[in-house]
Order: C-alpha cells, then structure tokens, then sequence
C-alpha cells in the first residue's frame, strides 16, 4: 500500500479501497464457522475462493477473452495459459487419486470428483454455454471476477445466468430421461490405469500447445521493476494457469473439486421451488457428480463462500492493479449480458457445471465429460463469436 | 496351583483397572486413547463406515480401511445386508483374520459402523468393537488424520452363516405387535413416531403411512449418547432404558426408518447391556408400506401422495 500511494495519486485511493475489501476478506475468514455439515472446512474454501479469484483477475483468466483473442489475432497465449492449468491440475490431481483410491479398479470412482454422464445433452449444454460467453462477453467465472474489476454488465449476466438455471431445472427431467440416465460415466484412470491416463491426456495437451504455440506471440514491454510487474501488470496467463492448477488440487484435496455455478444454481433452485416453479422432483439430479444444486437449507455453503471470496479478492487485485474501470452499459449490452446470461445457465444446469466446474475440474480428474465440454464449449464460442461479428456494429455496442 | 492362577488373575485386574483410567478397551467399546495406542497394533485392523462421500479419504484414522455402507454392508440389488461371500472377501481384502480385533468407527455418530457390527454379528465374527464416540469425538480431540489408503496382507477370515437370530423380519414385528410377548423399541423422533413426520426432515418420504408398531414405545436413539458422543455408562443406560419399560425381561426389537440409527440403539442394548435384541433392519420403510399390519397414528397424518 504504500508504494501504491508513491505511484500516483489516484493509486493511492485505489489501494485504500482494496486494502478495505482484503480487509473484508480476511475478516470473513476469521469470523465463518469451521465447518460445513460435511465436515469441509469453510475458512479454507474461503481462502481458496480468494486465492482462485486473485488468480482469475490477475492474469485475465476469462475463458472467452482467452478465445477470442485467438479468434481475432492468432493470439494463442492466453489457450496456452488454459493448458498449463489442466496440465498442472492433471499431475496434481493423480497424485492425490493414488493415494486415495490405490487402483482404479472398473466401478470405483474417486469420491468428489467431476466425472459426469457423456451424452448428447452435455454436448449441447456446453456449446449452449459456449455461445452465451460469447454473447454476453464472459463465462461465468469470468463475470464473477469481473465484478471486481467494475464490469457492469456482469450482475445482468449473473441474473441471466440465474434464470438459465431455472429454465435447466425446467427441462431437466424431460432430458435426464430421455439421455442423461442412460449416459456412460466415463473415468480414464478405470480403462487405462493412473499412469496411462496421465501420458494420453497430457500428450493431448502436448500437442495441442505445440500447435497453439507455431503462432508468434506478440512481444510485450518488460516491467518497469518486479513489483510493478506483479501489483500492476497483468500476470501471463500461463502463469496464472499453472497456479490455478496447484489451487485445484489443494481445492480437491481439502475441500472439493473447484466450481463456481453450485451457490448461484442452488440459490435459482431454492427460489424457484419456493415460488412453486419446479416439479416436485429433480430426477437423478442429486446423486450425480458435478457442481451440485441442491435445495438450499444452511445459509452458508462452501461453494458460496468460495465465491464470495473469489469476488472480494478480485475486487482488492483489481483495485490495487487500477483495473478498476466502471462504465455504464449500453441497452443492447445489457440485453446481451442477461440474453447470453440465458444460455450459460441452461447450459452449466444441464451439464452439471461450467467452464470451471466441467472443464477444468473434469479434465484434471480425467473425465471424458470434462474433454467433451471443452471441445463443444469451444465451438459454441466460435459460433458465438461469428454470430456478434456477422450481426453487425449494433451487437457490438 | 489354583492360587497361582488367583493371584496372576487378581494381578492382571489390577493392573488392567491402572490401565482403564488413562485407555479402556471394554469387551464391544474402546476409547480414542486405545486406539491411538494401538495405531501399529498387528492385531486391530480399524474399519471407517462413514455414509458421507469423501469423508474417509480425506483424512481418516491412520491404517483404516473404508468400508461404504451404500455398497459394501448391504447387497446393492435385493433390498437385504451383504451376502456372506461378498463381506467374507471384503474382510479378507481388508486383512482381516480370525483372530483380528476389529474397531469401526464413523461419522453421523457412528450409526452406519454400528450397523457394520451388527453385520459383523450375524455373521458371527468375534472381537468386534465400537469406538466410543466415533469420527466426532477423535476429530474434536484433534487425534491424527492420514489420508494414505494401506494395501493390507489379505486375511484368512472365515465367516459362519448368517445368525437369523439377530435380524428381526416383518413377520417378527407384526406378531410382536399382536401378542405383546416382545418388547419393540422405535428409536426415532418424537414426531416420527408419533406420526407428525413420516420422515425426518430433509430426507425423502419413503414409506406411505405415517406413525408406529402398536406397543413400541420411543426411546430416540440420542437418549442413550453423551455430550461428546459416547455412550453413557451402563448402569444410566439400564435406567433409561427401564423407565421406558424395557428391562431386558422379554426379548427386544429396535427399529428407525431404514435400520442404521435402530443398529446403534441395537448395540447399546444387545452389547453394553446385554439384553436379548434383534435389529429390524426393514424398519418404518418396510412396516409403514406393509399391507394390512396394524399401526398406531397419534397425530392422525393422512398419506396424500403429496
């Protein structure tokens, strides 16, 4: 902070603020009960929410700003950043498979993990989820962490998120039904053992990167001094990438696979139950493994207060940085926040989490339902993406 | 001769009683300073049954092995406990030998161990023992975690067959009900039991008729736990038990919804008292769906399938 204050006018107050949201944080930290009724401890989910969000926020960790600037300029860093996560997070989460579930015998799962049903529903969960980033400009997490940054528009896509939720809830029996309860779970370490499921999916993520990375990347300006390349500069993404996936792993390890759709879903399925929207019964829905979103009945929840610590500490990284940019939205905006919104919620509903909870959370634990949203996810972000430049400069504003 | 064995006998009580302050290990309890003791023990294998996921391997009692209700104790088809050969190889995987001493433990209050004793029982297997207090009491002590999974030498255990005589069956309950000869013991809440609740709250309706087995009386499985988790000491639980009529003098039954909270308040009885008890492990779920058996509604619930 007190350098903050010799930087620039502007930065002090900047710094002041964050220091009263870092505040907010570690008294949160201090102040919550120990434990969960499962016995997680929520201190440590808080910490790994703020931890995770610093992260997000320093190195620009928003899955469609990451695609897009590949779409757009060839600009393969931020993919590259992406891989260095799963890679990271992949090593780290085979450790700890080993020692908990010795042999990965056929039936067994490791408990916690995200290894979710592959069906056709999950494909068009993740390309709906993929569109809706697009469209309104970030995936979930990325709007979370860019409410720190003032982003405006968030709080509708979060809202739009909220009813996609609902409208999931809606279809869910119909689709669990008609596909997902049939669907085959699909663990890697049951068909190919710890070691050869850690070679196939990081020779994937070898080659993948060594094709990202024929593209040159654009040279950038050395910091002015190590202190300003970390309170100020944004983090590359691979080095954000790399940390997230070591907070993965200690995530999974402590308290559960990372997610940040379980509050904001539970919260639409508890409102909605209480105004009556809902059938009487989620088929299959709670037993399956995922960001769960079950009827709310404690106030606080790990995965909630993982985000409110994700949320107060990239207010603070934000602040302190000068990323903190507010500007009122225009209507058509907003209309692609809470449209957008929509479809990312219907989409992490049905397929039981997002861009964090599916694709990262699921990768890492060697999910082929974590490989198929990220392949449909991508793709929805590349129609998306041709779809905003198609319709014109009216979408663009 | 004879006074030799006396004397050693006396000796042995008297040092076993020196030792009882600072660590016991009853005939069916040992305390968490026991087990602690006997972490490197070759001859005590510890067995977590906690129902919640994740639980066990993230930090569990080092050297336990985990035991999932869901799958392990019970036979996950037939609605029925493991099939003799199905545990026999568990036990075996385990390490388990015949001269093993067993110690379960778990979470929510060691209900579901107790009904991996109960198990353990039918099946014959001596030496089988309850930490007292369970997963809660160990944890509040802040005794050691491990999160290592030990690949144990398999053991050469030898199940008998399945002792009928613990298990109480739907036939069982309802003659107990007519003829008054068996004392039934409904160990679950007030409002289950009288017939507010056909579930407690939080847990899906399973049966469609809401009260109990005319002639038990509700003893709520928690009456016979202390503070800290443990059972409280004999003698109390004699006399809380017989205030409610149940003395030891005409055979017990004791169920709850699905048989795991009935498997605690089984233990207690059968083992820390002594008592003639079978669990009816078909329990609210089976009796409350039974065609035709009499029941007992006090708050008069009518089932409306909503």
């Amino acid at each position: 902070m007190n350098i903050a204050t010799t930087a620039s006018p502007r930065t002090g107050w900047n710094g002041l603020a964050a220091a009263a949201f870092a505040f907010a944080f570690f008294t949160c930290v201090l102040l919550l009960p120990e434990s969960d009724a499962l016995g997680r401890s929520l201190p440590v989910s808080m910490l790994l929410g703020g931890a995770f969000g610093l992260l997000l926020q320093r190195s620009r960790f928003c899955f469609f700003c990451i695609s897009r600037d590949f779409f757009d300029n060839r600009d393969a860093r931020g993919l590259v950043g992406i891989i260095a996560a799963l890679a990271v997070g992949l090593i780290g989460y085979h450790a700890v498979f080993g020692a908990w579930l010795p042999v990965p015998a056929a039936g067994r799962l490791p408990p916690d993990a995200h290894i979710g049903p592959v069906s056709w529903v999950l494909a068009a969960g993740a390309f709906a989820f993929g569109i809706g980033m697009a469209v309104s400009g970030s995936c979930i997490s990325a709007h979370l962490y860019r409410l720190g940054e003032g982003s405006l528009a968030s709080p509708i896509a979060l809202a739009g998120s909220a009813i996609g939720f609902v409208v999931g809830f809606l279809t869910w029996n119909e689709l669990y039904l008609r596909a997902i309860q049939e669907a085959p779970t699909i663990w890697l370490p049951n068909l190919l053992g710890y070691g050869g499921s850690l070679a196939v999916q990081l020779g994937v993520l070898a080659l993948l990167a060594l094709f990202l990375m024929r593209y040159p990347w654009p040279r950038e300006e050395t910091a002015a001094s190590p202190l300003h390349a970390i309170v100020f500069r944004r983090w590359p993404t691979y080095v954000g990438g790399i940390l997230i996936g070591i907070v993965a792993t200690v995530a999974y390890f402590r308290v559960g696979p990372l997610g940040v759709t379980a509050e904001l879903g539970s919260l639409a399925r508890t409102a909605a139950n209480n105004a009556g929207l809902l059938p009487a019964r989620l088929e299959g829905l709670d037993t399956l493994a995922g960001c769960a979103t079950v009827v709310k009945e404690t106030v606080l929840s790990r995965n909630g207060v993982f985000v409110i610590g994700l949320v107060l500490a990239s207010f603070a990284s934000a602040l302190l940085a000068g990323d903190f940019k507010p500007r009122v939205p225009g209507v058509v905006e907003c209309l692609r926040a809470l449209f957008g919104g929509v479809l990312m919620g219907w989409g992490a509903m049905v397929a039981l989490g997002c861009t964090v909870g599916v694709l990262l959370s699921g990768i890492m634990a060697g999910a082929a339902s974590g490989w198929v949203f990220a392949l449909f996810c991508i793709l929805g972000a590349w129609v998306g993406w041709r779809l905003r430049q198609r319709c014109g400069k009216w979408l663009q504003k | 001769m004879k006074l030799s064995r006396l004397l050693r006998s006396t000796l042995v009580a008297a040092a076993g009683s020196l030792l009882a302050t600072a660590a016991s290990a009853s005939d069916f309890l040992v305390s968490t300073d026991w087990l602690e003791q006997n972490l490197k023990n070759e001859k005590v294998r510890i067995v977590e049954v906690s129902v919640n996921p994740g639980v066990y391997e993230r930090g569990h009692i080092p050297g336990a092995v985990n035991f999932v209700w869901h799958t392990d104790l019970v036979d996950p088809v037939r609605r029925d406990i493991a099939t003799k050969e199905n545990f026999e190889s568990l036990l075996r995987k385990s390490g388990i030998n015949d001269d093993t001493t067993v110690v379960l433990y778990g979470d929510t209050n060691n209900w579901f161990a107790a009904w991996g004793a109960w198990v353990y029982d039918i099946y014959g297997v001596q030496n089988v023992k309850l930490l007292d207090g369970g997963r809660k009491k160990w944890e509040a002590e802040n005794r050691p975690l491990s999160t290592q999974v030990v690949a144990h030498k398999p053991g050469n255990i030898t199940l008998k067959d399945a002792n009928t005589g613990l298990r109480a069956r739907l036939a069982d309950v309802v003659a107990a009900a007519e003829k008054k000869d068996v004392a039934l013991v409904d160990i679950r809440s007030p409002d289950e039991y009288s017939g507010k609740v056909i579930a407690p709250a939080g847990v899906q309706e399973l049966a469609i008729r809401a009260g109990h087995v005319p002639g038990a009386v509700n003893v709520p499985w928690g009456t016979a736990v202390a503070e800290d988790g443990t059972f409280k000491p004999v003698e109390e639980l004699r006399k809380i038990y017989a205030e409610k009529g149940i003395d030891g003098s005409r055979p017990i039954i004791t169920y709850c919804r699905i048989g795991e909270r009935s498997s605690h308040t089984w233990f207690a009885l059968k083992k820390l008292l002594g008592y003639d008890v079978r669990n009816y492990d078909g329990s609210w779920t089976e009796y409350g769906n039974a065609v035709g058996v009499p029941v007992v509604n006090l708050a008069g619930t009518v089932w409306t399938g909503k």
